[in-house]
């Protein structure tokens, strides 16, 4: 769409002065957000941001390299388990415990990544779902880990500065997803992305161009796990509790829509798609507070509908947005952004 | 335009004269209105709890079409959590800071819970009647935290105290969940066959992921009980009580108040869940004690929709609820949350449909200054569903 003319255009963080001027309004308005709104809202962007996290980290493995995980959950759990006990018995600070963590569910990404290379397709994601639901298993049979009964997150403090509230978090957490949505974008532009991106489309072609498949199959997953265990961390302290019935296959599914509605192979479309389902999945329950529409699908579940039909209708709402979605751009919202911005592009011819 | 001009004047006057007022009234509370919320799962894993809430529904309603508590509508704002405890977080949060909740009641699942309590403790939020009988309620006490559920442990001593003494059996094995909920009910029935000097002839642990349950059976078989206490979940519950039978191992089964619904387990078990005694916490659904009655009648049959059934699920939603409409009549019409916390330590053999509720002044040594339930009810399922009552309510005691 942009003819680049230089190398350094094609590396450089913005590409014009538009896109500078949206990111510093963007910027000042994540900054300002917490003095205007509500705690609730806080709550709700840090919900969002965590799953933005581990988005971009399937993202990277889903989008960009080809593979598939319907065991993200499982990551997920050993970055928040990871970071409390960490804290709690091994005493360490905050941040080493969260990158620790981190670096533990990567080694456990590296792992499962192995098998990968024999697997691909169906018999990939039956192998990453066994991954997800063993973890649980695992840690819901262990007392370190707190057994069914689960664990709470300790008092959060780092250095000097306690994170008592929402606010404290949102200002912790959303620099954490600008950095590594920063980190996840550069590295897609990077000999590995690239090497990611030709696994994606044809591996043995890559194979014989020189790509080492051991190698970059297995970096896509550990760097994966690891944005899932920071997720995870950051998770275990948005709760204030964890326990293994949380990190169900649900969760996992739910991250892999995100990826696919978002947009395959786009960090834009990681970052729309995780907002776009999060915020769906916590407030669709008030479609029924809409003044008409409302009143209207609880007439139509009292009489075709069981007793729970009523909440059940934010399910059938929430499927009929991913298909749709799905049906009229396959490349998700950011294909939807895109065609927006051609469309714009000419205008008004 | 003069006249305009004095109207406007009015209302500013009458505006300055409410802000004091409305800065002295307790959140959720208004001249007509008390607004109380509740979480429960109306879709996902636990959906089948989810008539606990639609039961406080019912009941509040009933409340509302006999003129509120002191001229004030009970308002209630019910929402569906999924059993996810992000968003029963997200929930609470939303009704709180948005609408403003009195206090919350009941709320389905340690989980849920557990995510929310401190939320709530820390805003001194009075939270009346979790729907889990777990001890992360009361350990330790929290001042505006009232459990009303009968706490598991104390259940299965009764139970094992009925096997030993009234039945005579001396054989008892324990089928457990693998979790605080099982452990519970393992460590009331060791501490009571300590005191009788017995001992348990099996423990065998089911995983809530188990779904053979053979080699359970096997091993119970194997210890020869003749009474087999289960704290698992409905389903395996079921499951083991049906494969005993193929095997044809008929010891006497007992379990918990969490499968004592039982119209639903004889559904679920195809009859095979007849003989079986269970500990309760409401009264029986046919049971012609005059207030379930006339729960039946205004609050079930008025404002439940027509497919609902009237069973134990539903009614444990008033069950939960009442000490908490209770408490708010007893404020009198100046409700704030410390007068309410008062008058619900003030709360001594309070009945309703469920177990007598008491509890006491604050004490953060003495988790029982907010454990509201000390009785139980021994019942054993019939043919039809029904239920016999064994023992009427008794006092759980140590």
């Amino acid at each position: 769409m942009d003819l680049k003319q230089h190398y350094y255009e094609d590396v450089s963080l913005f590409s014009s002065a538009t896109i500078v001027f949206w990111f510093t309004a963007l910027a000042l308005f994540l900054a300002l957000f917490p003095l205007v709104v509500k705690n609730y809202y806080i709550y709700l962007a840090n919900y969002i941001a965590i799953n933005i996290i581990i988005v971009l980290g399937l993202n990277l493995l889903v989008g960009f390299t080809g593979q598939i995980s319907l065991g993200h959950a499982g990551f997920v759990a050993i970055g928040a388990y990871g970071t409390i006990i960490l804290m709690t018995k091994v005493h360490l600070p905050f941040l080493p415990a969260l990158l620790a963590a981190a670096l533990i569910a990567a080694l456990f990404g590296f792992l499962l990544g192995l098998p990968a290379l024999r697997l691909e397709g169906p018999y990939l994601s039956i192998a990453t779902l066994g991954f997800g639901l063993t973890i649980t298993q695992i840690i819901g049979r262990m007392d370190l880990f707190g057994g069914r009964e689960g664990l709470h997150a300790p008092a959060l403090t780092i250095g000097a500065w306690h994170l008592d509230t929402d606010v404290d978090f949102y200002y912790l957490l959303i620099p954490l997803t600008g950095l590594l949505t920063l980190a996840a974008r550069n590295l897609t532009r990077t000999q590995v992305g690239r090497a990611f991106i030709a696994i994606r489309d044809a591996d043995i072609a890559a194979e014989t161009m020189g790509v080492n498949l051991l190698y970059y199959k297995t970096l896509a997953f550990s760097v994966s796990a690891f944005y899932a265990g920071i997720g995870g961390g950051m998770y275990a302290f948005v709760l204030r509790f964890v326990e293994p019935e949380i990190f169900t296959l649900m969760m996992s599914i739910m991250f892999l829509a995100m990826v696919v509605v978002g947009g395959l192979g786009s960090i834009m479309g990681a970052i729309a798609g995780a907002t776009l389902l999060s915020w769906l999945d916590l407030q669709l329950r008030n479609i029924l507070d809409i003044p008409y529409l409302g009143d209207w699908l609880t007439a139509l579940s009292q009489s075709y509908f069981s007793i729970t039909g009523v909440s059940n209708i934010q399910f059938i709402v929430f499927g009929m947005i991913m298909i749709l979605i799905m049906l009229f751009e396959p490349l998700g919202i950011y294909g939807i952004w895109l065609r927006t911005k051609i469309y714009w592009r000419t205008w008004p011819f | 335009m003069r006249e305009k001009f004095s109207g406007i004047w009015r209302i500013v006057a009458v505006v300055c004269l409410l802000i004091p007022a409305a800065v002295l009234a307790e959140e959720g509370v208004t001249d007509s209105e008390i607004h109380i919320g509740q979480w429960g799962p109306q879709t996902g894993p636990a959906a089948a709890w989810g008539s606990v809430a639609r039961g406080t529904d019912a009941y509040f309603k009933m409340i509302n079409a006999q003129g509120g508590i002191h001229g004030r509508k009970l308002i209630h704002h019910m929402f569906d959590d999924g059993y996810n405890p992000a968003k029963t977080k997200a929930g609470v949060k939303e009704l709180q800071e948005g609408t403003g909740m009195f206090a919350w009641v009941s709320g389905v699942g340690t989980s849920p819970g557990m995510a929310v309590k401190e939320y709530l403790m820390e805003r001194k939020i009075p939270w009346v009647g979790p729907s889990a009988g777990s001890l992360q309620w009361i350990t330790p006490p929290q001042k505006y935290l009232f459990a009303v559920y009968p706490l598991y442990a104390m259940e299965a001593r009764t139970l094992v105290r009925h096997a030993v003494k009234q039945m005579g059996l001396q054989r008892v094995a324990v089928a457990y969940q693998n979790d605080e909920y099982g452990k519970n009910g393992l460590r009331g029935a060791q501490e009571e066959l300590q005191k009788h000097g017995l001992a348990l002839v099996a423990e065998v642990p089911v995983e809530v992921k188990d779904t053979d349950m053979k080699p359970h059976v096997m091993k119970l078989r194997k210890s020869n009980a003749d009474m087999v206490l289960l704290w698992t979940s409905v389903s395996h519950a079921v499951r083991i009580v049906g494969v005993s039978k193929a095997m044809k191992f008929a010891p006497q089964f007992m379990s918990t108040s969490t499968c004592s619904d039982f119209p639903l387990m004889m559904h679920i078990s195809k009859g095979l869940w007849e003989g079986v005694i269970c500990a309760t916490f409401g009264e029986l659904p046919d049971s012609q004690k005059a207030l379930l009655q006339t729960y039946r009648k205004d609050a079930y049959e008025a404002f439940a929709a027509k497919d609902e059934r009237w069973g134990l699920f539903f009614y444990a939603g008033i069950i939960f609820a009442e000490p908490l409409v209770e408490a708010i009549k007893r404020c009198g019409p100046e409700l704030t949350r410390e007068k309410l916390v008062q008058e619900l330590e003030g709360l001594q053999d309070f009945r309703g449909i469920g177990p007598t509720v008491s509890y006491k002044p604050f004490d953060i040594n003495d988790p029982m200054s907010r454990q509201g339930t000390q009785e139980t009810m021994l019942v054993q399922c019939l043919a039809d569903g029904k239920a016999k009552n064994l023992t009427g309510w008794i006092v759980m005691s140590e």
